[in-house]
C-alpha cells in the first residue's frame, strides 16, 4: 500500500500484469496443466485494478480498463473459441458449444472478480452495463450469433432422430437449449425466436408427413392410439429437455396436424370411424376419442353430433320395430308390444347414459346430444299411440296387480326411476299426466294397485321432476282412497248402531273429490229398488258427517256381486252396476225387449248395447237373445238363461272397455287452450306491448315444462283473445300486440 | 268570385267539383288554408260540415219518401226504392260507399239520423244532387286510404247485430265485391279455400288482416313470412295454395 501511494502505475505496466493473470485463466480453461489461483495472486490482481482506478487524473484508468476488460473476452473468443467451434459439426459442435459456454461463464466469473472495483464505482456512477453483462454480451454477439443457426439445426435433427426411435443424448440437448434461455438474461426472446419457432415449424411438418400416411393406412382406433402416443411423447420431450413454456405451443401444433387437419376424415372413416365405434360398442376407443378431441377447440362438436345421430338412429329403429310388430298384430292394441318398446327405450337410455358418463366424462355437450336424440324419437307416435300414453301404460303395467313384468321391489323402484327420467324427454307431459291419472284411477278404484308404497314412490319422483302442480291431483287421488277406507269403517259402525237402517246388502262406497279424478259420465240409471235403499242409507250416513257436500253417484264405476240361481247351481256373478241393474229386471219379467230394457234402465243406447252385448253375446251367456247373433240390435228381445252353468263358482263378466284415448286427448287439448290463454294474458299483462314472435317465444318458454305448444295453436289463441278484446293489433304494425286492460 | 285572380278562381272550381261544397264553403276553406288545395281539403273534411248549404226541409222530405211505414227508419224496401231513384243496382258496391258516408250501423238499414246526417255531410239535398255525386263516390274506392276505411267499415256494417264475427257467406260476397274494385288475383282461391277448409264465420281480425295481406304480400307469395303474425287462417291459405300447386315458391303456376 505504501508503495502504490508513492508510485503511480502506468496503463501499460498495469495491464501487462493483468495479462499474466488472464493468460493463466485461459490455460486453466483450455485444460492445460496450471495451478489454481492462489489468494495472493487474486489479491494482487484485484489490488492492481483498484490502484489503477483510484489514482488521481490523468492516471485514473477506469475507462481504459473497462474497455480492456471487454477486449480480453473478444480476444479469447476470436483466437480460440470460434476456431474450435468452426472445426466441429452436428452433435460434436453442440458439445463444444456447451463446453465453451460453460468456460465462458467461468471466465466471466473470474475476470469480473479481478475487475470488481469497476463495478462498484465507475460503472455504477456512469450507469454502464455491469461487468457480468458485458462478459455475457461478448459471448452472445460473437459466439451465439454465429453458432445459433447451426446449433438449432443440429438440435432439431436430433429431436427428429429421437422421434424416429433413436437414442439421443438428452442431457446435451438440455444444456444447449439452456444456452438459448440463459443468453436472454431473463428474457425468452432468444429461445423463442432462434430455436422454438423453427422447432415448431419442423414438428408440424414432421407430424403432417406422418399423419398423411397414417390416415390412409390405419384404422381410426389405430390412428388414435398413435396420436395419443405421439402426444404423450411430445409432452415427455418437453419435460426432458425443452423449456416448459414450449409445452402448450408444441402440443397445439402436433394436435393440429394429427387431429384438427384430419378430424372429419378420421371420425368418418368407413368401417372404423366414430359411427362404427358406437355401433360396435368400442368403449375404450370412444374414451380415447374423447380424450383426444376434448383438447382441441370445438373438437368434440362433431363427435357429439355423430353420437346424437347414432342414438337417434338406434331409437328410430326401435320405433320402427314396434311399428312393425304392431301392424303384424293389428288387434293387439295396447298389448305387450308397447311394453317391449318402452323397456327397450329404457335399455337404450341406460346404455348410452353409461357412454356419456364413462366414455365422455359427463361432458355437457354429450348430455345435450343424448337429450336431443331422445327427444326426437320419444315424441314419435308409435303404432297410433303417443309415447306419453305408452309410458303411462308401462307404469300401469308395473304398478298393477298381475302385470306382465314380474319384478322384485328394488327392480320396480329402479324401473320407475328410469321411467320418470324418460318423461323428461317427452314434450307432452300433460298428456302423460292425463293418461296416468286415468290408469291410476282404474288401479285405485278397482283395487288393482299392487303396492301402495310404489304408488307413492313414483308420485314423489314425478313431483321432484315436474313440480308439485303436476302431481297434486294424483296425490289427491291416493289420499282420497285412504280416506275412503276410513269412511267405510265408520259407515259399518253406523250400520251396526242403527239396525233399522241396514239395507240388507253389503255396500261399500268410495267417496272421491271431484277435481282430483278424471271426469266420469254420470247417468240417470234407474236403480233397482234394493240398491235405491242402499243409496238412501249412505246418504243419511253421509249427512251425519258433513252438511255441505253434494254426492254425485257414478254408477258406471260400480261393481256388484250378484247370486245367479241357475238350474244346475248358484253362481256368484261379479258385474258392473249397469249389468246388475239389467239382470235384476229379469227377476220381475221373463222376457224383455230391447226398448223395455232401455226405458226401464233409463240409459243411453250405447250403454244399453254395450251391457247387453256383454251378457248375451260374449263368453258367458246369462241372457238369451232373440234372434241369436253376434251383435245387439234395437229390435232384439232377451230372456234369462236358466240353463247357464260354468265350472267356476264365481265368475267375472267384464264390460267391453270404451276407448278412452280420444276423450283423454280432447280433454288435454281443452286444458291446453286454457293454459295458452292464461300464459298469453300473463305475458301481455306484464309487457303491455309485444311483438308477435316474442310473444310466441315467451309463451312456448312458459309452457314448455308441461307441453310443447304448437305455433298454430298459439296463433289461434291470440286471435281468440283479440276477438274477446284482451288484446288488439297495433294500427300501424300488425306484428305488434297491445294488452287491453 | 270575380274579384279573385284566375288561379284562385280555378282552385275554387276544382275544390267545388271534388267536395261538392258550395262556393261560399270553398272560399272559406281555401282562405283558411292560404289557398293550398290539399290544406283546404283537410280543413273541409276535418270540420263538422257546415249545414247551411243543405236544406233540412228537403232532406226531411227525402227521408220520408223512403221511410219504412212501420218503423222510424229506412229498411230494405226503402233502399230498393232509393236505388231505383238513383238508377243504381242495390248490389252495386257504390251503395257500400253511400252507407259508409252515412256511417250506417247495419246493412239494408238507415236510421233517420244516419240518412239525414250523411246527406248533409255530403252536401246533398235533392235526388239530382245525389245522383250527380254517385260517380264521385265510386271514384273514392280508387283511393287507397279511403278504400281501407270502407273495407274496415264493411265488416261492422255487414255482420249481423250482436255477433262478433261475420257469417262466411256474407264475407265471401263482400270480398268478391270489394276485390273487384281493388284487384287481388287470389280472391277466388281465397273464397274457395274458405268454403273447402274453414266453413266458419270470419273474425274482425282476419277480415282486416286480409286486406293487409292482399296489399303487402306479393301474389306469388315471394315476400310472405311464415313467422309473421298473419292470422292462422291466412297461414293455412298459404299452405293450401302451395299444397294444391296453385303457387310454387315465388311463382304462380
Amino acid at each position: 500500500m505504501t508503495m502504490s501511494q508513492m508510485k503511480t502505475i502506468e496503463l501499460e505496466e498495469g495491464w501487462s500484469f493483468m495479462q499474466t493473470g488472464i493468460q493463466k485463466l485461459k490455460k486453466i480453461l483450455e485444460g492445460l496443466p496450471e495451478p489454481q489461483f492462489s489468494s495472493e495472486e487474486y489479491m494482487m490482481l484485484y489490488t492492481t485494478i483498484y490502484n489503477m482506478c483510484t489514482q488521481k487524473p490523468p492516471h485514473d484508468y477506469s475507462q481504459q480498463l473497462y474497455d480492456k476488460y471487454k477486449e480480453a473476452f473478444e480476444d479469447y473468443i476470436g483466437s480460440t473459441v470460434l476456431t474450435s467451434l468452426r472445426e466441429k459439426h452436428d452433435e460434436f459442435m453442440l458439445r463444444e458449444l456447451v463446453k465453451r459456454w460453460a468456460n465462458h461463464k467461468v471466465m466471466v466469473r473470474w475476470l469480473s472478480r479481478f475487475f470488481h472495483y469497476l463495478d462498484r464505482y465507475f460503472i455504477a456512477r456512469r450507469s454502464l452495463p455491469a461487468l457480468n453483462e458485458v462478459g455475457l454480451t461478448c459471448f452472445r454477439e460473437s459466439v451465439y450469433e454465429e453458432a445459433k443457426g447451426k446449433a438449432k439445426d443440429a438440435v432439431i435433427a436430433l429431436i427428429d432422430q429421437e422421434r424416429e426411435g433413436e437414442q439421443i443424448d438428452r442431457a446435451l440437448l438440455k444444456n444447449v437449449l439452456g444456452i438459448y434461455v440463459e443468453i436472454g438474461m431473463g428474457q425468452m426472446d432468444f429461445y423463442e425466436k432462434d430455436f422454438e419457432a423453427d422447432m415448431l415449424v419442423d414438428s408440424a411438418g414432421y407430424y403432417s408427413r406422418k399423419a398423411s400416411n397414417w390416415i390412409v393406412e390405419d384404422s381410426c382406433p389405430d390412428y388414435m392410439l398413435k396420436a395419443e402416443d405421439c402426444l404423450r411423447r411430445e409432452k415427455e420431450r418437453v419435460a426432458h429437455y425443452l423449456h416448459s413454456s414450449s409445452e402448450s405451443k408444441l402440443l397445439e401444433r402436433v394436435q393440429n396436424e394429427l387431429l384438427v387437419v384430419y378430424s372429419s376424415q378420421l371420425l368418418e372413416k368407413e368401417h372404423s370411424g366414430c359411427r362404427t365405434l358406437l355401433r360396435d360398442d368400442k368403449v375404450d376407443d370412444l374414451s380415447r376419442m374423447y380424450r383426444l378431441f376434448s383438447k382441441i377447440p370445438k373438437g368434440l362438436d362433431p363427435v357429439a353430433n355423430m353420437f346424437k345421430q347414432h342414438v337417434t338412429a338406434e331409437g328410430m329403429t326401435l320405433v320402427q320395430q314396434a311399428e312393425e310388430a304392431a301392424s303384424n298384430k293389428a288387434e293387439n292394441v295396447g298389448g305387450p308390444q308397447e311394453q317391449v318398446f318402452v323397456r327397450k327405450i329404457i335399455e337404450l337410455h341406460d346404455k348410452f347414459m353409461a357412454y356419456v358418463t364413462d366414455c365422455f366424462m359427463n361432458h355437457t355437450l354429450f348430455h345435450k346430444a343424448l337429450k336431443e336424440a331422445f327427444e326426437v324419437f320419444c315424441n314419435k307416435i308409435v303404432a297410433g299411440c303417443s309415447s306419453a300414453e305408452l309410458l303411462a301404460s308401462y307404469c300401469d303395467n308395473i304398478l298393477k296387480k298381475g302385470g306382465s313384468e314380474k319384478l322384485s321391489d328394488e327392480a320396480i323402484e329402479e324401473t320407475l326411476d328410469k321411467v320418470v327420467k324418460l318423461l323428461a324427454y317427452i314434450s307432452d307431459k300433460d298428456l302423460f299426466a292425463e293418461f296416468y291419472r286415468k290408469k291410476l284411477s282404474r288401479r285405485l278404484l278397482f283395487d288393482k294397485s299392487a303396492n301402495d308404497d310404489h304408488e307413492r314412490l313414483i308420485l314423489s319422483k314425478l313431483k321432484q321432476q315436474c313440480g308439485g302442480q303436476f302431481t297434486s291431483k294424483m296425490e289427491g287421488m291416493v289420499t282420497d282412497l285412504a280416506l275412503a277406507k276410513e269412511n267405510h269403517s265408520q259407515f259399518n259402525d253406523y250400520l251396526s248402531g242403527n239396525a233399522f237402517a241396514n239395507p240388507g246388502i253389503d255396500l261399500t262406497v268410495t267417496v272421491l273429490t271431484t277435481g282430483f279424478w278424471p271426469s266420469y259420465k254420470s247417468s240417470d240409471l234407474s236403480l233397482p229398488a234394493e240398491m235405491v235403499k242402499c243409496v238412501e242409507v249412505f246418504k243419511e250416513f253421509y249427512q251425519t258427517k258433513t252438511k255441505h257436500r253434494k254426492l254425485t253417484w257414478i254408477y258406471s264405476l260400480g261393481t256388484c256381486n250378484v247370486n245367479g240361481k241357475f238350474d244346475q247351481k248358484t253362481i256368484e256373478l261379479i258385474l258392473g252396476t249397469y249389468q246388475a241393474a239389467a239382470l235384476l229386471l229379469f227377476n220381475a219379467s221373463d222376457r224383455l225387449s230391447y226398448s223395455d230394457i232401455k226405458t226401464q234402465l233409463n240409459l243411453a243406447d250405447e250403454d244399453v248395447v254395450r251391457l247387453l252385448q256383454s251378457l248375451s253375446c260374449a263368453k258367458y251367456k246369462i241372457l238369451i237373445k232373440e234372434p241369436a247373433s253376434r251383435t245387439v240390435a234395437e229390435t232384439d228381445s232377451f230372456h234369462f238363461n236358466s240353463k247357464f252353468t260354468d265350472r267356476m263358482r264365481r265368475i267375472r263378466i267384464p264390460l267391453p272397455p270404451v276407448d278412452e284415448r280420444k276423450k283423454v286427448v280432447e280433454d288435454v287439448d281443452k286444458d291446453r287452450r286454457y293454459a295458452i290463454d292464461a300464459s298469453i294474458v300473463r305475458i301481455m299483462k306484464s309487457r303491455k306491448v309485444l311483438g308477435h314472435q316474442q310473444l310466441v317465444m315467451e309463451c312456448v318458454e312458459q309452457l314448455g315444462r308441461m307441453f310443447k305448444p304448437d305455433f298454430k295453436a298459439i296463433k289461434k289463441r291470440i286471435e281468440d283473445l283479440i276477438t274477446r278484446e284482451y288484446l288488439e293489433r297495433d294500427k300501424e304494425n300488425p306484428n305488434l300486440f297491445k294488452y287491453l286492460a | 268570385m270575380n274579384k279573385l285572380g284566375r288561379g284562385h278562381r280555378d282552385k275554387v272550381q276544382q275544390f267545388m267539383t271534388i267536395t261538392g261544397a258550395s262556393e261560399k264553403v270553398a272560399l272559406q276553406s281555401l282562405k283558411a288554408s292560404d289557398w293550398h288545395l290539399d290544406g283546404a281539403f283537410d280543413v273541409f273534411y276535418s270540420q263538422p260540415h257546415p249545414k247551411s248549404f243543405t236544406d233540412t226541409r228537403h232532406l226531411e222530405e227525402m227521408y220520408n219518401r223512403y221511410k219504412d211505414p212501420y218503423a222510424d227508419m229506412i229498411m230494405a224496401d226503402g233502399i230498393s226504392t232509393l236505388c231505383n231513384d238513383l238508377q243504381v243496382d242495390p248490389q252495386d258496391i257504390v251503395m257500400l260507399v253511400v252507407s259508409w258516408h252515412m256511417k250506417a250501423a247495419t246493412m239494408c238499414e238507415f236510421t233517420k239520423q244516419e240518412f239525414v246526417g250523411g246527406l248533409q255531410s255530403l252536401g246533398i239535398d235533392s235526388l239530382d244532387k245525389f245522383r250527380e255525386r254517385i260517380p264521385f263516390m265510386r271514384s273514392e274506392l280508387k283511393d287507397d286510404q279511403k278504400f281501407k276505411e270502407i273495407y274496415i267499415f264493411a265488416f261492422g256494417w255487414a255482420k249481423e247485430k250482436g255477433q262478433k264475427s261475420l257469417a262466411l257467406d256474407t264475407a265471401i260476397g263482400m270480398w268478391q265485391l270489394l276485390f273487384e274494385e281493388k284487384e287481388w288475383p287470389l280472391v277466388d282461391h281465397w273464397c274457395q279455400f274458405l268454403q273447402a277448409r274453414h266453413n266458419k264465420a270470419i273474425s274482425r281480425d282476419t277480415w282486416s288482416q286480409l286486406l293487409e295481406f292482399a296489399r303487402s304480400v306479393d301474389p306469388t307469395l315471394a315476400n310472405y313470412d311464415a313467422e309473421g303474425a298473419w292470422p292462422y287462417l291466412i297461414d293455412e291459405f298459404v299452405e293450401y295454395l302451395i299444397e294444391n300447386g296453385i303457387i310454387e315458391k315465388g311463382r304462380v303456376v
